[in-house]
């Protein structure tokens, strides 16, 4: 375990940008955005997650299918739930037929959640406010400075590329990150009133109509959203141009996604709509690729133009 | 790493009117392209649009391909206006088959819909090419009309073949239907089955998908000996895009072809 002063990570970060692009979460009004790294940006690695999830590093939300010459891509800052999201896209992107579009070539520098946004709700599934793997660093803020974890080959090379700036960290460091990440955690647990929800249970109710659905669903309008802001949501359309393909997000929510020629639409009420979703991310995903397809991050909820709280739906239909 | 987003380029050979809004396009891709009786190819027209169909010629026949595509939608409708000597796009196989491994020494009940029909007609000119390891092959097919009758002029040669050929049309205003009258059940009246040692593959319309598939349950079928070809929104056609979602199952990946007994209890799947 290793640690960077904070007076060096601007040194550090500079270096890395000679050979790649970087992302950082860059806040503003109390939320944050992704945004390219450019010479003098000085930024932090605090806080929580930001509006949109690092999905669209990986795969464009409209794209021209064809091979591109790009700069490598170091995304500093994501969170846990950004990780545990695109574990279920590579499970789903890079499953035999491998997508050769989906970018391979990103590295991935987490940080311990801080603080946490009022609608994160990871812990309610069993999740923790901070990446446990799938990382190539991980950073743990703590006074004056970040420990550093290396989680990937790649990522212990950059330590050891880097050493003049890093030293060891100390015991007390290490009992200051146990410290912070049980605050951030009882934070957590604390505004979600130290639930954990029955997955089980749930991914058997969601597949059957019930007055929660009904209730709670009937204030959507398809707008999309959620789908667009949660990092688990994987759906696109292929689109033909004249030259190749081009691919496009889509979502389940808009009416016409699951149409076929002739007009029949399984999907065709906003009800099943709504449902869909759940299923998916609760029984279908968990089923077919041993994963859920959410991740507690609660970007979906001050996404969402009806006010659903889908925090609160889960809630309610794993009563049932 | 291959694309499997790519296309091939085939050229349009024929163009036959099955139908006053079907037709078969006889396609020759550009370099051999081999599938399995059921699986599937997106059919591409450059800058327009690509859509799901299952191959009806036989999975025997290398060099050419046949498809049989009713006009129902915007890529359907310019895929009609193609002529011979156009260049389209194929993509795949993609998709599972029939499982004809697990059809061999079984009575074989084939019932198809309106332009379903078409990818039945490449599970029976497969199943006729190697006629001895199956039992009776039956086909009951129903249509609209006479008029809506796909391969109206291939039913003889057949039966000629070893097929034995059921077929109902739902009405006929001229008169000139000798064959039953009634929706494509009504082919079951009388008719001696096998079902304890027969599966039954069912391809059409929703709804003729679903009383079909009833109507094999009646009749003693068990779900697990009921294939159905399930019409989903196909994109990506590689298990990746979503939009066919079959319950927990993609039906472009783990299907299109399902056994009753998979998908019967997933909600809106006669949608």
């Amino acid at each position: 375990m290793k640690f960077i002063d904070k007076k060096d990570f601007a040194g550090f970060v500079e270096e890395l940008s000679a050979d790649s692009d970087i992302f950082y979460p860059k806040v503003s009004g109390g939320t944050g955005d992704w945004a390219k790294w450019q010479k003098g940006d000085e930024f932090s690695l605090e806080g929580h997650r930001t509006v949109l999830p690092i999905k669209y590093f990986f795969y464009s939300p409209q794209e021209n299918l064809v091979a591109k010459e790009r700069r490598p891509l170091i995304i500093f800052g994501a969170r846990g739930c950004d990780t545990r999201g695109l574990e279920l896209l590579k499970k789903i992107y890079l499953d035999d037929p491998e997508d050769p579009y989906f970018r391979k070539d990103i590295l991935i520098f987490t940080a311990d959640c801080t603080s946490v946004h009022t609608d994160c709700f990871c812990g309610v599934l069993g999740a923790h406010p901070r990446a446990e793997k799938d990382f190539d660093l991980n950073f743990s803020a703590v006074s004056d400075g970040y420990m550093v974890e290396a989680g990937s080959e790649k990522g212990e090379k950059i330590l050891q590329n880097n050493s003049d700036k890093l030293e060891n960290a100390s015991d007390a460091q290490k009992k200051e990150r146990e410290n912070m990440r049980a605050s951030v955690e009882k934070t957590l647990n604390g505004q979600n009133k130290g639930l954990t929800l029955d997955l089980q249970r749930l991914a058997q109710n969601v597949g059957t109509r019930n007055s929660s659905f009904e209730n709670q669903g009937k204030t959507c309008v398809s707008c999309s959203a959620c789908t667009t802001v949660c990092p688990a949501c994987f759906c696109f359309f292929l689109s033909e141009g004249t030259e190749n393909k081009i691919r496009y997000t889509d979502s389940c929510q808009l009416p016409g996604y699951a149409r076929v020629a002739g007009g029949g639409n399984p999907n065709k009420e906003l009800i099943s709509r709504f449902m869909h979703r759940f299923g998916c991310k609760f029984s279908w995903r968990p089923s077919m690729h041993n994963n859920l397809g959410c991740t507690g991050c609660g970007r979906c909820i001050p996404g969402c133009q009806g006010k659903i709280n889908f925090k609160d739906v889960l809630i309610e239909v794993a009563k049932q | 790493m291959t694309d499997p987003y790519k296309t091939i380029k085939a050229e349009v050979l024929k163009v036959t009117d099955e139908t006053s809004n079907i037709k078969s396009f006889l396609l020759k891709p550009e370099k051999k392209f081999s599938f399995r009786t059921g699986q599937f190819v997106q059919f591409t027209v450059p800058g327009i649009g690509e859509a799901p169909f299952t191959p009806s010629s036989s999975h025997f026949e290398k060099d050419e391909i046949e498809i049989t595509i009713m006009k129902a939608g915007r890529v359907t409708s310019r895929i009609h206006e193609l002529k011979p000597k156009d260049i389209i796009g194929i993509r795949g196989p993609l998709g599972k088959g029939y499982p004809l491994e697990e059809f061999e020494g079984k009575e074989i009940l084939i019932l198809g819909g309106g332009v379903g029909m078409a990818p039945l007609r490449c599970l029976l000119l497969s199943l006729l090419e190697e006629k001895d390891k199956y039992g009776r092959i039956l086909l009951l097919y129903g249509s609209k009309t006479p008029g809506d009758i796909v391969y109206a002029g291939q039913f003889a040669d057949w039966k000629k073949r070893g097929a034995e050929i059921y077929r109902s049309v739902d009405r006929c205003d001229t008169g000139e239907w000798k064959e039953k009258k009634g929706v494509v059940t009504c082919l079951f009246e009388g008719l001696k089955l096998n079902p304890n040692n027969g599966v039954a593959v069912v391809c059409g319309p929703p709804i003729m998908m679903k009383f079909g598939t009833m109507k094999l349950l009646e009749v003693g079928y068990k779900p697990e000996n009921i294939y159905l070809s399930m019409e989903k929104n196909m994109s990506c056609g590689i298990g990746k895009c979503g939009h066919c979602a079959c319950g927990k199952y993609f039906a472009c990946k783990d299907g299109p072809v399902f056994k009753y007994s998979v998908v019967k209890d997933i909600e809106g799947i006669w949608d």
